[in-house]
């Protein structure tokens, strides 16, 4: 499934992180910007792709920058992301949540 | 954390004055009213004694004047974090998720650690991007030239409008290449909008075969628009917004579609495209060769075609001059739209370049 609209969530603050999507149609491909990349990169991008899977989201670029945000923080804001990138920010999908 | 964002209303002839007194101490020095009059939001970054400790604008997609004092004891970058960071949510808002930057050299890491792209600098300042759709969307949406086309070349056109001399600049260049980018500044400040400035140059050239015609895009704009707010000298920032659109057309357009020459018209009569141009040249080659064409004169032999003489016979209602400076599409549409185009010429919409 792709998403509706460009949305964007998050912040650029110390031990947040932002997330931005918008419509892609090669899958999901990242652009992540983080000084833990090296050591957090991939499970950053994880925790992200279980989020989008559990909307059924495969096709979208995410545009990510992290500055040291915990897992929980991260999940939070890639909800939140989708939410409004599927227009239905009313409407909170409690399975996932 | 406690420093707050706040909105800063710069009608407010105090809250301007603190506002600029704050950027001049932190080396930003031109408020001239073409930078000035373009913000449509600054806000301010304030600290627990309600001091001004950062502040950034917005106009239309681009930050500009962003200047942060850093806390003497606190983490680096973190109030330049908060503050681009409400510029963004505040661009998102209105539905924006695309911005540029123009900013000097020293800033490139901190924009680069909050997610910017570079797409072009000079020694003076440089243009970052976030957001999409971004540069590769926009070559990926071109049309794709031919595989067997080996040589390739471009142009850019103002086109206001499309007249037989633009006609015959992208000619020598079609005879000479295999295929031609025809790239149309996207800037509705001209005489006739983007949109029919597109449509005439399509029109006027559907018949030369190896030819594409494209919307630059934001990549293609008037380089006059390029922010230099951070330049006291008014020579400098022309130098230096000349030379940052060569780099533009050089790194991230010339160079991924495989553009080797770029065709441009002689100046023999505006002194700011004659500067443009010898930017070009200083910029462009070896990678890309700039080929200037001498410009096509009219019946006389001596006044070159230009579309500046077809907007002032608009003004003198001279349709009949008009005729032999534009191809027959130029000609057709001039004459339906002759009333409108009258009375956006007396309003003084004219006054940009070809």
């Amino acid at each position: 499934m792709q998403i509706k609209q460009t949305a964007m969530a998050g912040t650029l603050e110390s031990s947040d992180i932002q997330i931005m999507l918008s419509q892609g149609e090669k899958g999901i491909t990242f652009d992540l910007t983080s000084d833990v990349k090296k050591q957090f990169g991939d499970a950053i991008k994880k925790t992200i792709q279980d989020v989008l899977a559990s909307y059924q989201i495969d096709d979208v670029m995410v545009k990510v920058v992290d500055k040291g945000a915990l897992t929980p923080v991260i999940k939070a804001r890639a909800i939140t992301v989708v939410q409004r990138a599927m227009d239905q920010k009313d409407q909170p999908n409690w399975e996932v949540l | 954390m406690t420093d707050k964002v706040a909105e800063l209303y710069l009608f407010n002839p105090r809250v301007k004055k603190t506002w600029q007194t704050f950027l001049t101490k932190k080396g930003i020095p031109v408020f001239s009213d073409q930078e000035v009059d373009q913000i449509d939001q600054t806000i301010g970054l304030f600290d627990e004694k309600n001091r001004l400790v950062g502040t950034g604008s917005i106009a239309g997609e681009t930050i500009k004047y962003i200047a942060v004092e850093d806390e003497p004891n606190g983490p680096a970058g973190a109030r330049f974090n908060q503050l681009v960071s409400s510029l963004e949510a505040s661009l998102a808002q209105s539905g924006h998720f695309h911005l540029f930057v123009f900013t000097k050299p020293t800033y490139e890491h901190s924009f680069a650690h909050v997610g910017f792209n570079t797409l072009a600098k000079t020694k003076q300042g440089l243009i970052l991007e976030k957001g999409t759709p971004n540069i590769q969307s926009f070559r990926e949406q071109l049309p794709k030239k031919p595989n067997t086309a080996k040589r390739v070349a471009a142009v850019v056109l103002n086109a206001n409008p499309f007249t037989k001399g633009h006609r015959y600049l992208v000619e020598q260049a079609a005879k000479e290449n295999d295929w031609v980018y025809v790239f149309v500044v996207n800037q509705d400040v001209s005489l006739f909008t983007t949109k029919e400035r597109l449509a005439l140059v399509e029109r006027g050239l559907s018949d030369v075969k190896n030819v594409c015609v494209a919307n630059g895009g934001d990549y293609m704009v008037s380089y006059l628009s390029f922010p230099a707010y951070f330049i006291k000298d008014h020579d400098r920032a022309i130098s230096y917004q000349t030379t940052l659109d060569a780099e533009l057309f050089k790194e991230q357009i010339a160079g991924p579609l495989g553009i080797q020459v770029r065709y441009v018209g002689t100046e023999p009569d505006s002194p700011t495209t004659k500067r443009y141009n010898e930017a070009l040249q200083a910029v462009l080659p070896k990678e890309v060769l700039v080929k200037e064409v001498p410009r096509l004169t009219q019946a006389d032999g001596k006044q070159a075609v230009s579309a500046s003489s077809v907007r002032q016979a608009i003004k003198d209602n001279q349709f009949s001059s008009i005729v032999a400076l534009v191809p027959k599409t130029t000609a057709h549409f001039i004459n339906e739209h002759w009333q409108t185009l009258r009375g956006k010429m007396m309003k003084g919409q004219n006054q940009h370049a070809d």
